[in-house]
C-alpha cells in the first residue's frame, strides 16, 4: 500500500476505495492471486501516473494514448515537441547553460578558425590561375636558407635563359615620400619589372601597365596607384591617369590605377618600375629582391624546376666566385607568403577540433546522465501507452534543439572572432592572403552542429531507450536494488570521460610546450639593449641628395642635433635596422684567401654612423668601435660581428685582416673590431655574419640615403617623437619621416605571432580542462548517487567513511589513469606537429609531460572532491530507505 | 480557449462527460469505467479515467464531492462527479454540431 501514499491527498481516499471495491470484484471472478497482482499493478501505475501528472510534471501530460495521439498532424506534433523540449531545457537551467556553452565554444571556435584557415591556406590567391604563380629565390643549402633574395644580374640571366615561364618579374619593397598637390606622406612602394602584371595576371582598372621600355633608368619615372591611394590621397580624381605626382622630390607620370581587388602581401600603395642602372645589370654579389613568375601553359612545376636548375648550374660555372654556393629555388606563391604561419594555423585547427570533440563528449555525458534520470518518465509514458516513435521523435527534437541553440550561438561567436581577427592580428601576420575575404564557412558551421547533434543523439537517445525497453514496474521505481543505470550506460559515461581526459591532456601538453617555448624565446637577448631606444626611418630623395657628401652631411647634422637635446644619451643611424624586416646580403672576398671556403663568403653589410653600435649597446668583443675619424680620406675600415669571425676566421684574430665587397676593382677594407652578435631576423633566428661599415666613407655597398635613426634616451616616447621630427624638418623642410617607434616594440612585434598562437592554444587548453573537470564531476556525482544504496549497505555493515572514500576515489582514479595513458600516447604522437613552432624546448620534454599530468590530476581531484565527500557522508538509513 | 464557442474537449473527455451524465447520482470512477466499457465496447485504463476526471474538474466541467465511507470499500469514501452547466453546454454544442454533420449521411454509411 506504500505506493498509494504517492497519490495526491485529495484523491487518495476515493481512489483507494475504488481499488478495494474492484479488488473484491476481480477476486470473485479470477481468484486471490490474480486479484492481488491486479491491485498492485494498478496501485503502482496510478501512483506513478499522479506523481508525474501532479508532482513532477506540474501540468497535464502531452496527449495520452486514449486521446488518439496518432491523429495529430506532423506540424502540430513538432510544435508540441519544441514547446516541450524548450520547457525541459528551461527546467534545468544548469544543464542547459553548461551544454549550450560547451556547444557554443566548440562550434563557434571551430567555425571561426576553419573559416580563417580556409581563407588563408585553401582558397586560391586572388589572381587568375593563381596556382601557376611561383616565387623564385636563391637557395643556400649550406646555410639552411631556402628562399633568399636574388641578385640583379642573376635575375636578368634567368629571365633571358628560361623557357618555362610566360612572365618573370622582380618586386622590391621600399618607401617613398609622396608630395606635390597632396598631403606629404610616406607611402609603401613596390618597384616591379614591367612583366609583374603579366606574372600575376592583373591589369590596371584605369590606364595601362608599365611598358617594357620603362625598365630603363631614363624612362622609369612612371607610377601606378593602388585603388586605396587613389581614393585616399587623390579623392578618386577621374583625371588621375596622365597627371603627375611627386615621389622623393622627383616628378612621376601616373599611367594607371589598380583595381580595388589587387592584393600583394606587403600591401603596397604605389607601384613604380624597377630600373636597372648599367652597373647593377652585372651585379651578382648583392642580393636584393624576390622574383615572381608565372608558369607557361603546359609547363609543370617539376619541369620549371629542372629548367631553372640547369640555368643555375650554367651561371655558377660562368661566375664561380659569386654563384657557386647558391641555386634557384622555386616555390608556390602561397608557400612563400604563408610560410610557417600555415603550420601554426593547422596546429590551431587541430586544437580547436579537439576542443569540439571534448565539447561533444561533455554534452554527451550530460545527456547520458539526463537520459538515465528520465528513464522513469519514459517508462511511465510508455506504460500509459505513448507511441514509441512519438517519444523518440520528441527526444530527438530535444537533442536537435540543444544543438541548434549551440549552433546559433556558435555562429554569433564565429562572426565575432572573424571580425576581430584583422584588428587583433599582429602586423607581421597582416601579409597573409585572404584576410579581407574571410567568410563564415556555413558548411563548417552545419558540419560542427550536426556532429554535436549526432553525438548527443547517440549518447542521449540510446540509453533512454535501453531503459524504455523494460516496461516493468521496477523501471518505474528508480533506484531499485539493481542499481539504476545499466552497465552499458555507465560504461558509456566512463569512456566519454576517459576520452575527455585524454584529449585535454593532448591540448595541455601543446599549450605547455608553446608556453615554455615562448618563455625561452623572450629570454633570448637580441644582442643589444632595446630599452630606452627610439627609432625613426628617414629616406632622403635621390633628387636632392645625389652626392654622398650631402647624405652624410644630413645624417651627421641630424645625429649631432639630437645628441645636443637634454635627456638624449646618444644617437646613431643604420641602413638595416634589426627587427625591421630590412635584410640584404652581399658576397665578399677575403684578402690572400685562396683555399676554397667551406661556406659561401657572404654577410649582411650595414652602413652605420660612428655612434650607432654604442647607442644600441652592442658589445665590443675585440679591437675598437668606429669613430668620426673613419671618414673619407682615412683608411677604409669595417667592423664584423662574432658570427662572421667564427665562420670566416675560426681560431684566428680577424682584426687587421682585409676584405672587399668589390669584385671588379678591389678596395680593401680593414677589420678594426669585432662586436657581439645581433638577432637581426628575429629572436628565434640564428645570428648571421654581419659587417658594419662607416657611413662617413664612400659607400661600396648599397645606398645610405635611407637610414633608421636610433636614439637612446631617458625621456618618454611622447616627448621624444616631436623633437625628432622637428630636428629633421629644421634640416630639410620638405623631408617626410616614418613613424617614431620604440625599439622594444620592434622586438616585441617579432614575437607577436608566437604570442598570439600561444594565447589561443592556452585558451583552448583551459577550455578543454574546464569542460573535462565538469565532465568528471558529473560522472562521479552521478555514480555516487547511483551507488548510494550500496554505500549505505556497506556503511551499515561497518565500512568506515574513509573506506567509502577510497572506493569512490579508486573508481575515479581508474578513469583518470586510462585517460592520462591514452592522452600521453596521443600527445607524444601529435607533438611533432608543433616541433617547427618550438624554440629551445624538445616536443617530447619529459618535465612538461609530468607537469601536465600533475595539473590534470589536481584538477580531477578538485572535480571529484564534492561527490567523494558526499559519498563518505551517506547516511546508511536514508540510503536504504530511499 | 475556454471562452470559445467550440468546446475544447478531447474525444476521451467527451466520452467521460457522457458517462457521468448517464450515471446521474451514481457517477464515481468504478461505474464510469464500467459504463464506458459497456457502451463503447472498449476497455479503458484506470489511469486515463482518473487523470481525465481530474482534468475535467480542473477545467471546470465537473464538480466532485466525497460521500460517506462504506465498509465494503475498507471504510473509504466514494468521490461522486456531477456535470457543471458549462459541461452541459459543451455537450449540447458538440451534439448539435455532430447531428448537423450526420444529417443526410445515414444512407451513405448504411
Amino acid at each position: 500500500m506504500r505506493f498509494l501514499r504517492l497519490l495526491p491527498s485529495d484523491l487518495r481516499e476515493s481512489i483507494e476505495g475504488d481499488l478495494v471495491e474492484e479488488y473484491a470484484r476481480v477476486r470473485a471472478r479470477r481468484g486471490v492471486l490474480r486479484a492481488r497482482v491486479w491491485f498492485w499493478w494498478n496501485a503502482v501505475r496510478l501512483a506513478a501516473l499522479f506523481q508525474w501528472e501532479r508532482g513532477v510534471h506540474g501540468r497535464p501530460l502531452p496527449p495520452i494514448a486514449d486521446e488518439a495521439p496518432q491523429r495529430i498532424t506532423f506540424v502540430e506534433g513538432l510544435r508540441q515537441d519544441l514547446g516541450y523540449g524548450l520547457r525541459m531545457l528551461r527546467r534545468q537551467p544548469g544543464f542547459t547553460i553548461v551544454a549550450v556553452l560547451a556547444l557554443t565554444l566548440g562550434i563557434g571556435a571551430n567555425t571561426a578558425i576553419f573559416s580563417i584557415v580556409d581563407a588563408v591556406l585553401w582558397r586560391p590567391l586572388p589572381y587568375p590561375d593563381s596556382e601557376r604563380i611561383v616565387f623564385i629565390g636563391e637557395q643556400r643549402p649550406k646555410e639552411g636558407r631556402l628562399n633568399g633574395p636574388v641578385a640583379p644580374a642573376d635575375y636578368l640571366d634567368w629571365r633571358a635563359m628560361s623557357t618555362s615561364f610566360s612572365a618573370m618579374a622582380s618586386a622590391t619593397d621600399f618607401a617613398l615620400n609622396l608630395t606635390g598637390g597632396v598631403d606629404p606622406q610616406r607611402v609603401r612602394a613596390l618597384a616591379v619589372s614591367p612583366a609583374f602584371f603579366d606574372a600575376l595576371g592583373v591589369s590596371p582598372a584605369r590606364g595601362r601597365p608599365f611598358a617594357a621600355a620603362e625598365e630603363d633608368p631614363g624612362r622609369s619615372h612612371v607610377a601606378i596607384l593602388t585603388d586605396g591611394l587613389w581614393r585616399g590621397a587623390f579623392g578618386a580624381r577621374p583625371d588621375i591617369v596622365g597627371s603627375r605626382v611627386v615621389l622623393n622630390a622627383e616628378s612621376y607620370d601616373v599611367v594607371g590605377v589598380l583595381p580595388a581587388s589587387f592584393w600583394w602581401p606587403t600591401r603596397p600603395q604605389i607601384l613604380v618600375p624597377r630600373a636597372f642602372e648599367p652597373d647593377e645589370r652585372t651585379q651578382r654579389a648583392v642580393h636584393m629582391f624576390p622574383v615572381v613568375a608565372r608558369l607557361a601553359r603546359g609547363v609543370t612545376p617539376a619541369q620549371a624546376r629542372a629548367d631553372m636548375d640547369a640555368i643555375g648550374r650554367q651561371i655558377a660555372e660562368r661566375h664561380p666566385d659569386t654563384n657557386r654556393a647558391h641555386f634557384p629555388h622555386i616555390a608556390s606563391m602561397r608557400e612563400i607568403v604563408v610560410g610557417e604561419t600555415g603550420q601554426s594555423l593547422l596546429a590551431l585547427l587541430g586544437a580547436v577540433v579537439l576542443v569540439l570533440l571534448i565539447a561533444c563528449a561533455n554534452v554527451s555525458t550530460l545527456l547520458v546522465a539526463r537520459a538515465t534520470a528520465r528513464r522513469k518518465e519514459i517508462a511511465i509514458r510508455l506504460t500509459l501507452g505513448a507511441a514509441r516513435g512519438r517519444l523518440i521523435r520528441q527526444l530527438l527534437t530535444e537533442s536537435v534543439l540543444l544543438a541548434a541553440i549551440g549552433g546559433g550561438c556558435g555562429m554569433l561567436l564565429a562572426v565575432g572572432i572573424v571580425s576581430a581577427t584583422s584588428r587583433l592580428l599582429p602586423a607581421r601576420l597582416l601579409m597573409l592572403p585572404g584576410l579581407d575575404r574571410i567568410a563564415i564557412d556555413l558548411r563548417v558551421l552545419v558540419a560542427a552542429t550536426v556532429a554535436t547533434a549526432g553525438a548527443s543523439v547517440l549518447f542521449g537517445l540510446v540509453p533512454a531507450f535501453t531503459a524504455s525497453a523494460d516496461r516493468t514496474a521496477s523501471a518505474l521505481s528508480e533506484g531499485g536494488r539493481s542499481g539504476g543505470a545499466g552497465a552499458g550506460t555507465r560504461r558509456a559515461r566512463s569512456v566519454l570521460v576517459i576520452v575527455e581526459v585524454a584529449l585535454s591532456l593532448v591540448l595541455l601538453v601543446g599549450a605547455a610546450l608553446l608556453m615554455v617555448s615562448f618563455h625561452q624565446l623572450t629570454r633570448v637577448s637580441p644582442g643589444f639593449q632595446a630599452e630606452h631606444v627610439v627609432t625613426m626611418r628617414v629616406t632622403l630623395p635621390l633628387a636632392r641628395y645625389r652626392e654622398h657628401s650631402r647624405v652624410v652631411g644630413f645624417y651627421d647634422a641630424l645625429v649631432e642635433r639630437l645628441q645636443g637635446v637634454p635627456g638624449m644619451e646618444s644617437a646613431g643611424a643604420v641602413t638595416m635596422l634589426p627587427f625591421s624586416g630590412a635584410d640584404q646580403h652581399a658576397n665578399f672576398i677575403i684578402e690572400n684567401r685562396t683555399a676554397e671556403s667551406p661556406f659561401p663568403v657572404r654577410s649582411r653589410p650595414m652602413s652605420v654612423t660612428p655612434e650607432y653600435l654604442q647607442t644600441l649597446r652592442i658589445p665590443l668583443v675585440r679591437g675598437r668601435y668606429l669613430t668620426p675619424r673613419d671618414a673619407d680620406g682615412a683608411p677604409e675600415v669595417v667592423i664584423i660581428n662574432d658570427a662572421a669571425a667564427r665562420r670566416y676566421w675560426p681560431g684566428e684574430d680577424p682584426v687587421g685582416r682585409r676584405i672587399t665587397f668589390d669584385f671588379g676593382r678591389p678596395r680593401w677594407l680593414e677589420i678594426v673590431g669585432v662586436v657581439g652578435d645581433v638577432k637581426h631576423r628575429g629572436l628565434d633566428a640564428d645570428a648571421e655574419p654581419e659587417m658594419y661599415l662607416s657611413s662617413l666613407q664612400t659607400m661600396v655597398v648599397g645606398s645610405v640615403r635611407a637610414m633608421d635613426v636610433v636614439i637612446r634616451t631617458s625621456r618618454p616616447l611622447a616627448a621624444v617623437a616631436p623633437i625628432m621630427r622637428a630636428a629633421v624638418s629644421e634640416l630639410d623642410r620638405d623631408q617626410a619621416v616614418g613613424p617614431v617607434r620604440p625599439m622594444e616594440d620592434l622586438v616585441d612585434e617579432s614575437v607577436a605571432p608566437a604570442r598570439l598562437n600561444l594565447w589561443l592554444l592556452v585558451a583552448f587548453a583551459l577550455l578543454a580542462l574546464v569542460l573535462t573537470a565538469e565532465g568528471l564531476y558529473g560522472v562521479m556525482a552521478f555514480l555516487v548517487t547511483q551507488r548510494s544504496q550500496e554505500i549505505g549497505i556497506r556503511m551499515a555493515l561497518g565500512a568506515s567513511p574513509s573506506r567509502v572514500l577510497r572506493l569512490v576515489l579508486r573508481q575515479a582514479a581508474t578513469m583518470m589513469f586510462a585517460g592520462v595513458a591514452l592522452g600521453l600516447a596521443g600527445a607524444f604522437g601529435l607533438s611533432r606537429f608543433l616541433a617547427s613552432q618550438l624554440f629551445g624546448v624538445s616536443p617530447t620534454e619529459p618535465a612538461i609531460y609530468v607537469a601536465v599530468c600533475i595539473v590534470i590530476a589536481l584538477v580531477a581531484l578538485i572535480a571529484i572532491a564534492v561527490p567523494a565527500s558526499r559519498a563518505a557522508r551517506v547516511n546508511p538509513l536514508t540510503a536504504l530507505r530511499s | 480557449m475556454a471562452d470559445s464557442p467550440v468546446p475544447n474537449l478531447g474525444e476521451f473527455e467527451h466520452v467521460v462527460l457522457l458517462a457521468v451524465l448517464r450515471l446521474d447520482d451514481e457517477a464515481y470512477a468504478v461505474p464510469i469505467a464500467d459504463e464506458i466499457a459497456r457502451c463503447t465496447g472498449r476497455a479503458v485504463s484506470r489511469g486515463s479515467i482518473y487523470i481525465t476526471l481530474d482534468r475535467l474538474e480542473t477545467k471546470g466541467y465537473l464538480r466532485s464531492r466525497l460521500a460517506d465511507p462504506t465498509p465494503e470499500r475498507g471504510g473509504r469514501a466514494k468521490r461522486y462527479y456531477t456535470l457543471r452547466p458549462r459541461a452541459v453546454e459543451a455537450l449540447k454544442e458538440s451534439r448539435r454540431a455532430l447531428v448537423a454533420l450526420w444529417r443526410g449521411l445515414e444512407g451513405k454509411l448504411a
